[in-house]
């Protein structure tokens, strides 16, 4: 993964299998991660829906490799490889339609902020921001 | 509660006419009272399998499905009272969904004692606090660690991911509540028709017009649970199983 921009970001790194059997390991890694961070319980379950629907719509690969940069006002999740098809499909094709369920819509309803990425070696990566509420 | 399930009656009564107006002339809101007038049953069979790590309201809706599927089967020529001819397929439904949605992992039961307090104190504290309690407060409030209210949370959650609407059974099997309520137009009808469409429409009127308040209108999962009387975790996994639910429909 990319080098830090800033002192003020610490960074978790996880890479596991895909399948619903180990959705426990990232969603409890996110847990510490929100509660290092303050993050509001509802919050927390946001960013694990938005994992957990990256990981059903695109995560067809053997293994996905997570990271968390936590900085004081956000954090910021990777996700991938991701299975470029569906992704691409689902977040850079036209604006949901109104009452559409997809993809898309959920990741613009739970998280700040979200964008695909490409590795050097042309993985698909997403990126999910979510602010920190004031405590 | 004190309502009770209407009084058994083979022949005649009003059970006897709703089923014949639904069998015989497709009145779907026949079935619809059918359903109302039976919940209480429904409720009565669920509350004999609380306690074992599922939250009641899901065990009453997965109880409904047997319900409903009885009114389906149901077949007047039967000189069997609606209650009688129900009671073995809620049961069976209920039976089966804990079959199907077990525990997969062994989890200690004091794990699962706080998973169930947690859902009490996540309302509390948010009420206390006017927004969403973090893992710390909530630990607090649970004389528990974060480590354990994390774990208690993930606890859960570890159910098989079979979703609630995902049918058991063979392709007659009517999936679930979608019967009752009607037709939520602003969500399953738009004007421009979409291919998740149809995967809405299978929902229950309920879960659409949750999907609705969260990804349409924006409301948090607090809002939602205050205006539907759930749980804000109930609401969390009503999500969660409707998502996929969804996505199992549009890949068969």
């Amino acid at each position: 993964m990319s080098a830090l921009p800033s002192p003020d970001i610490e960074l978790v790194e996880l890479e596991t299998p895909t399948g619903s059997e180990w959705e426990p390991v990232f969603r409890l890694v996110l847990g510490g991660v929100a509660d290092r961070l303050g993050l509001g319980f509802e919050e927390l379950d946001d960013l694990q829906l938005a994992v957990e629907r990256l990981l059903a719509e695109g995560g067809d690969q053997r293994s996905v490799k997570l990271a968390f940069e936590l900085a004081p006002d956000h954090v910021r999740t990777r996700v991938g490889p991701l299975c470029d098809a569906p992704i691409a499909a689902a977040l850079q094709g036209p604006p949901p339609a109104p009452g559409e369920v997809g993809l898309r819509r959920v990741l613009e309803t739970v998280v700040d902020s979200f964008g695909v990425e490409e590795s050097d070696g042309g993985e698909l990566f997403v990126r999910l921001e979510k602010r920190v509420g004031p405590r | 509660m004190t309502t009770s399930a209407p009084a058994p009656g083979p022949a005649g009564g009003p059970d006897r006419e709703l089923l014949r107006r639904y069998h015989e002339h497709g009145d779907v809101s026949a079935r619809e009272q059918l359903v109302e007038r039976h919940l209480p049953l429904v409720r009565s069979l669920a509350r004999r399998y609380a306690g074992r790590g599922e939250a009641l309201e899901d065990i009453e809706q997965v109880g409904a499905i047997g319900l409903i599927k009885a009114i389906d089967r149901y077949e007047l020529t039967r000189d069997v009272a609606l209650t009688t001819y129900a009671t073995p397929n809620v049961v069976g439904e209920i039976k089966r969904h804990f079959r199907d949605r077990g525990w997969t992992i062994r989890i200690p039961r004091a794990l699962q004692e706080l998973n169930v307090k947690m859902s009490g104190a996540v309302e509390r504290l948010t009420v206390r606090l006017a927004r969403s309690p973090t893992i710390a407060e909530l630990a607090v409030e649970l004389d528990a660690t974060p480590e354990q209210v994390l774990e208690a949370v993930e606890a859960g959650s570890a159910y098989s991911p079979v979703s609630l609407s995902a049918s058991p059974g063979t392709e007659e099997d009517l999936d679930l509540m979608e019967v009752i309520g009607s037709e939520d137009e602003g969500f399953a009808r738009t004007d421009d028709r979409t291919s998740l469409e149809p995967a809405l429409g299978e929902l229950p009127e309920r879960e659409r017009r949750i999907l609705r308040m969260r990804f349409q209108d924006g409301l948090t999962q607090t809002q939602i649970a205050d205006r539907v009387g759930l749980s804000q975790m109930h609401v969390s996994r009503l999500i969660r199983r409707s998502l996929e639910s969804m996505r199992d429909t549009l890949s068969d």
